[in-house]
């Protein structure tokens, strides 16, 4: 059993090897995704990974995907877990009639289903790359509003809270200066963790055709590989490497969540 | 007959501020059917010290000396060895109550599940042990109380619960850390008339870890006061009371209530940086150049160890 | 000049519980008592007789259900204006040395959150600290470290000094010593009535023991089934047998 520094380490290196990727992918990609060369090619010293039905190369595309997914993924979770943090804060700390309200809306938005309803704004709306990271990030709130605001319950009613108020600071210092430190060790794997299924929901719009075109994603190259005959021609260097990357990238982001989880400084008693 | 005994025992820990020295040279002997208790501030090494028999200490501790129980050196034990040991033979009674009992298991359950890990025990017959043990333990409803929850019971309840839990196995050494801290008199009370019973009722040893010296003077045969990692003094309860060596001693004991709760000067000292010499020395009344640079080996004088260089 | 500091009157606390049938459960049942200034009058009962309760009223941290209390011979109005003025004035302490400090702070950042609340020119911040530190027997090394790297007694004198930067008058002390060691719970009582003696303070002291309870107060109250019944100092003697 590999010690837990390990885990922790290999998760960041991942993450940041993917972030590096993804910045530099201009310089890193072989060639322009949107190059056309000879179209279904098989993996060859000139491509790597061959070549899809329209001749981009898959490597190339592969790397600028990486791209497409780190920013629905980042954008949608941050959107998410900023919404979810307020929400939650407001609704723990004052309770009564704002929780009140607030968790009536919660339990609204959790009755909403995702994806079907993601796929009709997509239907509906220009197919945009912001537009799907902006539904993820108003849909994905829910469960972390939930879970700052049972913290921030329970975080209230201790002492240092009592002592603040009782100190006479205002409320918005003690949400901001006392609470929200402490929900921290929260927030931030979930935080994480959304990132992996914003991720993973990109990738299945953009399977299902969904997608936004004019940007190249793994999710959609997936899509490119089942629809025009990747699949059925057995071509694995396209359906493949995508689907790899995916999975890879949601564990790194999985790792990197679980390392932020609290270790006590040591009590020196 | 020496049931337990320990020998030089060193324990350190890794931590990010440097290596804290937690026990320093700690060397004692339980006698059967005999009551040490080991008094000291918080921080002063005495949980290490449980923790260390029962061989629960966290991964960033180092071990050094013996710890011996019937002639065994617990610290070389297999680990499969020491879970025949544990519960069985040495059984350590925590802290806080309300949270070493797992809410979502009955008392009954808690209880019983010892006899029948260990002894092999078919659940009815340990049942009824557990019955039996809860009425000697003063349950006036022992049948309610099997079928119950933690949640349902009073903080009183769950520190007899606790101390029933402990012993249901018969274990020759009980090892009781500050079995009465945060509890108001008439709990601590409560509390130290079941442990004096459950100790009778098995002839067992007791170590009775704490820092109020009131349960200690009640409980106790023998007694060891721990600073700073090291035993200062320790010798017969009653004579220690009477005429305490030890500066430190005579600092504890006019710190109590009766005495006026005269404070003792400054603060115990970093277990990252001791002071030189003897750990005291900052504190004492009675400091002496040499105590600041050498640590005073252990004398015995009336029957008692002391560690001071006005003893020597 | 009123002498009397602390005014309680038929202050009382009850509790809706329930959801369907709205129980009520009466904590404090019609308190009344009378603290006079540099005085410490204590509170005694069984643990969950409501003392923590009361205390929280007193210091204006919770409402009463009925009842009223008055502070240098004036009612204490919720008021904004009115309530930041005394606000200051009555402080309030906990049981729990580590749970009265927020976690995530080193010691000069909760320290130093007081002096920015009060308005502390930069150029004064270190003399004051130093200062403040001094009063309540602690050393500069103590500044950079965590509440949990600390022990109880430090943590209790790090939330004292807290609670003395605002110069406050009156003080609810709700079991500080309970928690700590013996020979900690002597210096920092001792600490405590030296403080009363040198600022003049009034204190709050509730407790469930009797020996403290004998060494810090002037006089003393017994909360029995929600009621208070009041004894003088020459009867405190007395309460050994009662408690």
């Amino acid at each position: 059993m590999k010690s837990r520094t390990f885990w922790n380490r290999s998760g960041l290196i991942l993450v940041a090897f993917f972030v590096f990727v993804a910045i530099f992918a201009d310089l890193i990609a072989p060639h322009s995704p949107w190059e056309r060369f000879e179209p279904y090619t098989k993996p060859s010293t000139k491509h790597w990974l061959g070549t899809n039905d329209i001749g981009n190369d898959i490597l190339s595309e592969l790397i600028h995907g990486s791209r497409a997914s780190l920013i629905v993924g980042v954008g949608a979770s941050a959107i998410a877990t900023l919404l979810g943090l307020f929400i939650g804060l407001i609704s723990g700390y004052f309770k009564g009639f704002a929780d009140e309200l607030l968790m009536g809306v919660t339990d609204i938005f959790l009755m909403i289903p995702r994806i079907p309803l993601l796929i009709i704004l997509a239907a509906f709306l220009k197919s945009s790359f912001w537009i799907i990271m902006l539904a993820l990030g108003l849909l994905w709130w829910t469960s972390t509003a939930r879970v700052v605001r049972s913290r921030t319950l329970q975080v209230r009613e201790m002492d240092f809270v009592t002592s603040s108020k009782c100190l006479g600071f205002k409320n918005r210092h003690i949400i901001l200066s006392d609470i929200l430190p402490n929900i921290f060790p929260v927030a931030l794997p979930k935080f994480m963790l959304t990132v992996a299924t914003a991720m993973i929901s990109e990738a299945s719009l953009s399977f299902l055709g969904l997608g936004d075109p004019s940007m190249k994603s793994w999710g959609l190259m997936i899509n490119f590989a089942f629809i025009k005959g990747g699949l059925i021609n057995e071509m694995w260097w396209w359906y493949l490497p995508p689907g790899i990357c995916i999975v890879l990238f949601v564990f790194s982001i999985v790792l990197l969540g679980f390392s932020f989880e609290e270790e006590k400084k040591v009590a020196i008693k | 007959m020496t049931l337990l005994e320990i020998k030089n025992l060193k324990v350190t820990f890794e931590s990010s501020l440097g290596k804290v020295k937690a026990v320093e040279d700690i060397s004692f002997k339980l006698m059967a059917g005999e009551t040490l208790a080991l008094v000291g501030e918080t921080g002063s090494g005495k949980s290490t010290i449980a923790h260390s028999i029962m061989n629960i200490l966290p991964p960033n501790a180092a071990v050094k000396g013996k710890i011996l129980f019937r002639n065994q050196d617990l610290l070389q034990m297999s680990e499969k060895e020491l879970s025949q040991i544990r519960g069985k033979e040495i059984s350590l009674i925590m802290q806080n109550p309300a949270l070493a009992l797992n809410p979502v298991f009955s008392i009954g359950h808690q209880m019983t599940e010892p006899l029948v890990i260990h002894e092999s025990l078919k659940k009815s017959k340990a049942i009824l042990q557990a019955q039996d043990l809860l009425k000697r333990l003063h349950f006036k409803g022992p049948g309610v109380a099997i079928k119950s929850y933690p949640f349902e019971m009073s903080g009183g309840m769950k520190q007899r619960i606790l101390i029933g839990i402990s012993v249901i196995l018969n274990p020759k050494v009980i090892i009781a850390d500050e079995p009465t801290k945060g509890l108001d008199s008439r709990l601590k009370t409560m509390v130290l008339e079941e442990l004096k019973l459950v100790k009778e009722m098995e002839h067992s040893s007791m170590l009775f870890i704490s820092h109020d010296l009131h349960p200690a003077r009640e409980i106790s045969d023998q007694i060891a006061v721990l600073y700073a990692g090291e035993i200062l003094e320790s010798g017969l309860t009653v004579d220690f009371f009477k005429e305490p060596l030890h500066p430190y001693s005579k600092g504890l004991l006019e710190s109590l209530p009766e005495k006026g709760f005269k404070p003792i000067p400054g603060t115990p000292p970093s277990m990252i940086h001791p002071p030189e010499g003897c750990k005291f020395h900052p504190r004492c009344p009675y400091k002496k150049e040499i105590c600041t640079r050498k640590m005073p080996d252990k004398v015995t004088i009336k029957g008692r160890d002391v560690k001071c260089v006005l003893y020597n | 000049m009123c002498a009397v500091q602390l005014e309680i009157r038929n202050i009382s606390k009850t509790y809706e519980t329930g959801l369907f049938s709205k129980k009520r459960k009466s904590i404090l049942k019609d308190i009344s008592f009378r603290v006079e200034k540099g005085q410490t009058f204590g509170i005694v009962g069984e643990s969950g007789t409501g003392k923590t309760t009361l205390g929280k009223i007193i210091a204006a941290i919770e409402k009463p259900t009925s009842g009223e209390i008055f502070f240098r011979g004036n009612p204490l109005k919720r008021k904004k204006e009115e309530f930041t003025t005394f606000r200051r004035k009555i402080q309030m302490m906990f049981q729990d040395p580590e749970g009265s400090l927020n976690p995530k702070k080193t010691i000069q950042r909760s320290l130093v959150e007081v002096l920015d609340l009060i308005k502390i020119p930069r150029e004064k911040r270190t003399a004051v600290i130093q200062d403040i530190l001094r009063t309540v027997g602690l050393s500069e090394e103590i500044l950079v470290r965590y509440p949990n790297q600390i022990s109880g007694g430090q943590n209790q004198r790090v939330t004292l000094a807290r609670i003395l930067l605002l110069k406050p008058e009156l003080i609810i002390l709700d079991e500080p010593t309970s928690a700590l060691d013996t020979s900690v719970k002597a210096q920092i009582l001792n600490l405590l009535k030296q403080l009363q003696q040198e600022r003049n303070l009034t204190y709050v002291y509730i407790s469930h023991d009797r020996d403290v309870i004998r060494f810090m107060c002037h006089d003393i109250g017994t909360i029995i089934n929600g009621r208070l019944s009041s004894m003088s100092s020459s009867t405190v003697e007395g309460i050994s047998q009662r408690v």
